[in-house]
């Protein structure tokens, strides 16, 4: 008994990160119809820029704050000046050019920051951990767990119930005849990318505790970005969450279980999910 | 003349591989490499160019061609040649047994599967220690002379004529197979499967076979490397190892066979000059090189002669 | 396999290659390790090693002058390993090759090693059997077997009796939790459980739960260097093992080049290992004042101190043997030195490097920086791992 709870709390909260770091992977992979294999590289951008930020005496939240905020502006003129034509491109030709960027991503900060841990000091109230009665959970889960209700809640808000979300389904949709309507879709797909980007930052400095920085990370932990989108659906926020936590519950429980087996599990359920539902499990139409 | 023109560039092939045997007696085992990795992409050249077959796994084949060789020579016979098909044989069960299931997909859920299929298998590899070594890679693999004639030398100048035979075997193997029925299939039904399928094209069947001929193809390649080697270790699964296969070939533009030789040669002499010179940074020199050909030659370096002549024509 | 020596191959190379006649009295060595990729850092770390080495011995010894080759392996890539090998062993001539990080690297050599009689100083890779894999193969890093056994050996001393295992389910980590376990449950304690996590792992959460719901006096952990690692530590003080009482045992988990990064959480974790940073003798204070001099910034590990004795090792067989392969080995042989890790030697059975293994904690220095201080030593141990 004690175990099937172990393994519902770490399996969520592992699987809430997975979500975190894979969410806005789906945003741009799902809304934007392009495999982004460089989103790995927001999140190392975002991660870098914190670990130079906290390290040099900013305060965390603070770091963490500024850190999204700069990868979201260096987006923006990768956007323009990269993805842009890169959305127009087929997946083969999506896939390399943006293997590209994720290889171009790497050099910059080993370059930079050197192939060593990128470590981002936990702030005070993130240390220690919550006592559930029968174990404990570390802060900085809870705090991924929160953040993670918090960003499904607010993209559900955005994409719904705004006027920006209306003008992103429509261009979406058909982008010709929502630019004829007089929606500006370059607009709303650069805001939507650096939207994307931002997330990765966010997942990648969150999760840092777990899936370490460091300049090989975007490589490092593409199939597990990857497989979480895929089997979720591109494109759909609630089916990234489900599948975040179902596969964060699977892997946890063969952790527990049958931890010889971990990986083939791992992937043959991934296997057997995509052959079943190719779209992935709440994925609409063509991804 | 017509026939005598489609041999120009197989002539000036051998004529380069001949050539560099004796311009580069030295550097023969990294030449050798070169070989084998062209053989790879060939393979993927196959059910990507020819097929229009988008996969980010074909190292799940080379991995099994390379174990498969490696286990034939250690438990069997080190007979290279009966290893070679032991290690096509290997790389063609495994590509039709997991086609079965891969062929039906496309698009994000295809390169999803076919990298679930080498890391599915990268992980047996790893857990069948006492028959891979597991990680400290498999040992005791020891070649005998091929045909009973030519030992490999420690200078790698049988193993690179090896290679390089087999290269062309493969070369004009697939040059048939293009011309073939099934090749001009192929190529109806990469340009669009829906059209092939209305005129009763048994497309699925036709990608299982391709995609089955490919595997086989990889798995010579990786059985060549675990030969000439005579070590097998678990990166022969990895993601990157099929990653960088795809943009070579893209590298030298698909679909046409010379491209996948181009852009191996290319994209692995650009490597060894640009990490001798600078290690920590020629990975953002290889970025680059991608985005660049992605961008301005979709279809790859070898597209670049007409294009540039365009150019020039086009400014007269 | 036509075999070669390397008396016929030195004809060869010079009757093809006239510039090899001009440069008889230059010894050249071939360093093969990452210099690329995510273990780049190996590669560094052996090469500003060697160059401080150079730099306090000069490039000439016993009439010969030495230089070092450095060649890029990637990552485990045997393949490479082996081209680049022969490469340098046919077209630049070298008489010794050396690095060597992962074992299938060191493996693809072997061959080429015994063939051509070059002696090879394996400066890292770390499975016991890799040296009998050739005659010229030689160590100067460390096994699995000689840093575990003693760790579990003083986990006994101090009264611990009962541990648990926890390590990454590939080929070092089996060798290490077999090695805990024999030497452990020789003295008396008791394994309770034997945990073999995926090598894909990135939350040990479970496993960290799992060890502690069996509550043992200690476990003892093996995995790769770099983000396991990290997150295995996380997961240790986060999962309230340390709370608990349970003592954590590691052996390279502490890497100085990580060690800050590890931060607060690393505090207290208990390794053995044959190299400290923060080893307490004027060798080791020499070596690590230089290394900072030359290369602000770097700090010494055990690539370092495994590259700096692979150098001086060769220096000496370059001294009595000059480029002579089977005279080379015949002066290793036994040969002893003093070392920044402490007296070594050569052992002639094992051909492997015969070291002290410190017991250490983490703790922090006078300038609040971590370290790996030294708080036990056993003395000469040799490579345990071919006995078993």
């Amino acid at each position: 008994m004690t175990t099937l709870l172990s393994i519902l709390v770490d399996g969520i909260a592992y699987g809430m990160i997975l979500f975190m770091i894979s969410v806005g992977l789906s945003v741009t992979m799902g809304l934007m119809r392009v495999i982004n294999l460089a989103h790995g590289g927001f999140a190392l951008i975002g991660g870098a820029l914190a670990h130079a930020l906290v390290t040099h005496g900013v305060n965390y939240w603070a770091g963490m704050g500024l850190a999204v905020l700069g990868t979201m502006l260096i987006a923006l003129p990768m956007e323009r000046g990269l993805y842009a034509r890169i959305y127009r491109m087929g997946e083969l030709q999506q896939v390399l050019a943006t293997i590209g960027i994720a290889f171009m991503i790497i050099a910059t900060v080993n370059y930079t920051l050197g192939s060593t841990l990128l470590p981002i000091p936990t702030p005070e109230g993130l240390r220690g951990s919550l006592d559930l009665g029968f174990r404990t959970l570390p802060y900085h889960r809870v705090a991924v767990i929160v953040a993670g209700l918090l960003v499904t809640l607010f993209l559900y808000l955005l994409i719904e119930r705004t006027r920006f979300g209306i003008r992103l389904r429509a261009a979406v949709d058909h982008r010709a005849t929502a630019a004829t309507l007089g929606i500006n879709t370059g607009r709303i797909f650069a805001l939507t990318f650096m939207l994307g980007a931002g997330l990765a930052a966010l997942g990648g400095i969150l999760g840092a505790e777990l899936l370490p920085i460091e300049a090989y990370y975007p490589l490092r932990y593409m199939v597990l970005f990857l497989v979480v989108v895929a089997v979720g659906g591109m494109g759909s926020i609630t089916g990234s969450f489900v599948a975040a936590l179902g596969l964060g519950t699977l892997d946890t429980a063969s952790r527990y279980l049958a931890p010889e087996y971990g990986t083939i599990v791992f992937f043959v359920t991934m296997a057997v999910l995509l052959t079943l539902r190719p779209q992935g499990l709440l994925g609409k139409g063509r991804a | 003349m017509k026939m005598l023109r489609s041999f120009i560039p197989d002539t000036l092939l051998i004529a380069l591989a001949v050539g560099a045997f004796f311009a580069f007696p030295y550097d023969l085992a990294f030449l050798t490499r070169i070989v084998i990795m062209m053989i790879f992409v060939l393979s993927i050249d196959l059910i990507l160019g020819l097929g229009g077959i988008v996969t980010l796994g074909q190292a799940a084949m080379y991995g099994t061609g390379a174990y498969a060789a490696g286990l034939f020579a250690v438990h069997v016979s080190n007979d290279p040649l009966l290893g070679l098909l032991a290690g096509m044989a290997a790389g063609a069960v495994i590509a039709l047994m997991s086609g079965l299931l891969l062929m039906r997909a496309g698009g994000l859920t295809l390169i999803m599967l076919s990298i679930a299929v080498a890391q599915v298998l990268a992980e047996i590899a790893n857990r069948a220690r006492d028959w891979t070594g597991g990680a400290d890679g498999m040992r005791g693999i020891r070649m005998g002379p091929i045909l009973g004639q030519w030992r490999f030398d420690f200078i790698g100048q049988t193993g690179y004529i090896y290679c390089v035979v087999v290269l062309f075997v493969v070369l004009f193997a697939l040059k048939g197979l293009k011309a073939s029925p099934l090749g001009l299939m192929a190529r109806g039904i990469h340009e669009s499967p829906a059209r092939m399928r209305a005129i009763g094209a048994p497309v699925y069947q036709r990608r299982l076979i391709l995609y089955t001929i490919g595997g086989a193809i990889a798995g010579i390649a990786g059985a060549l490397a675990a030969q000439i080697t005579q070590l097998v270790s678990l990166e022969v699964f990895s993601f990157t190892l099929s990653a960088e296969a795809v943009i070579m070939l893209i590298l030298g533009g698909a679909g046409r066979l010379y491209g996948a030789i181009l852009g191996v040669l290319i994209f692995m002499v650009v490597h060894h000059l640009a990490a001798s010179v600078d290690p920590i940074n020629w990975l953002f020199l290889i970025g680059l090189m991608v985005l660049l050909v992605v961008f301005f030659l979709p279809k790859g370096l070898l597209s670049l002669p007409p294009a540039l002549q365009r150019l020039i024509g086009g400014a007269r | 396999m036509t075999f070669i020596t390397k008396r016929q191959l030195a004809v060869t190379v010079a009757a093809c290659l006239l510039a090899g006649a001009a440069q008889a009295d230059t010894i050249r060595v071939g360093v093969i390790a990452p210099f690329s990729g995510p273990f780049a850092i190996w590669g560094q770390q052996f090469q500003q090693a060697i160059e401080v080495y150079q730099a306090e011995h000069g490039t000439e010894i016993g009439g010969h002058s030495i230089e070092f080759l450095y060649r890029d392996t990637g990552g485990v890539n045997p393949d490479q390993t082996r081209a680049l090998a022969q490469e340098l062993l046919i077209r630049e001539g070298v008489d010794y090759l050396s690095g060597l990080v992962f074992t299938p690297n060191a493996l693809a050599v072997a061959e080429l090693a015994t063939q051509s009689e070059t002696p090879t100083v394996i400066m890292n890779a770390a499975t016991s059997m890799i040296t009998t894999q050739s005659d010229y193969f030689l160590r100067t890093g460390f096994t699995l077997w000689q840093v575990t056994v003693p760790m579990a050996d003083w986990a006994l001393a101090q009264g611990i009796t009962t541990a648990v295992t926890a390590v990454t389910d590939y080929g070092p980590g089996i060798d290490a939790e077999n090695a805990f376990r024999s030497a452990f449950e020789a003295g008396g304690g008791t394994v309770l459980d034997a945990i073999r996590m995926p090598i894909q792992t990135t939350d040990f959460a479970p496993f960290m739960q799992r060890v502690r719901d069996q509550a043992p006096a200690a476990v003892f952990g093996f995995l790769p260097a770099g983000p396991p690692t990290y997150a295995f530590t996380r997961a240790y003080n986060e999962n309230g093992l340390r709370e608990a009482g349970i003592t954590f045992l590691g052996t390279g988990e502490t890497d100085e080049t990580t060690l800050e990064a590890l931060g607060e959480p690393a505090m207290g974790l208990h390794t053995a290992y044959h190299y400290s940073a923060a080893h307490e003798s004027e060798m080791n204070h020499a070596f690590t004042a230089r290394l900072a001099e030359m290369f602000p910034g770097s700090v010494a590990n055990l690539a370092s101190v495994g590259a700096y004795d692979g150098a001086a090792l060769i220096y000496h067989m370059v001294e009595v043997a000059g480029s002579d392969g089977p005279a080379a080995m015949q002066a290793a042989m036994g040969h002893a030195w003093e070392s920044p890790r402490g007296p070594v030697s050569i052992d002639p059975a094992t051909r492997h490097i015969t070291q002290n293994v410190y017991i250490r904690m983490v703790d922090r220095d006078a300038e609040g920086r971590l370290i790996n201080r030294e708080i036990d030593t056993i003395e000469a141990v040799p490579d345990l791992g071919l006995s078993q």
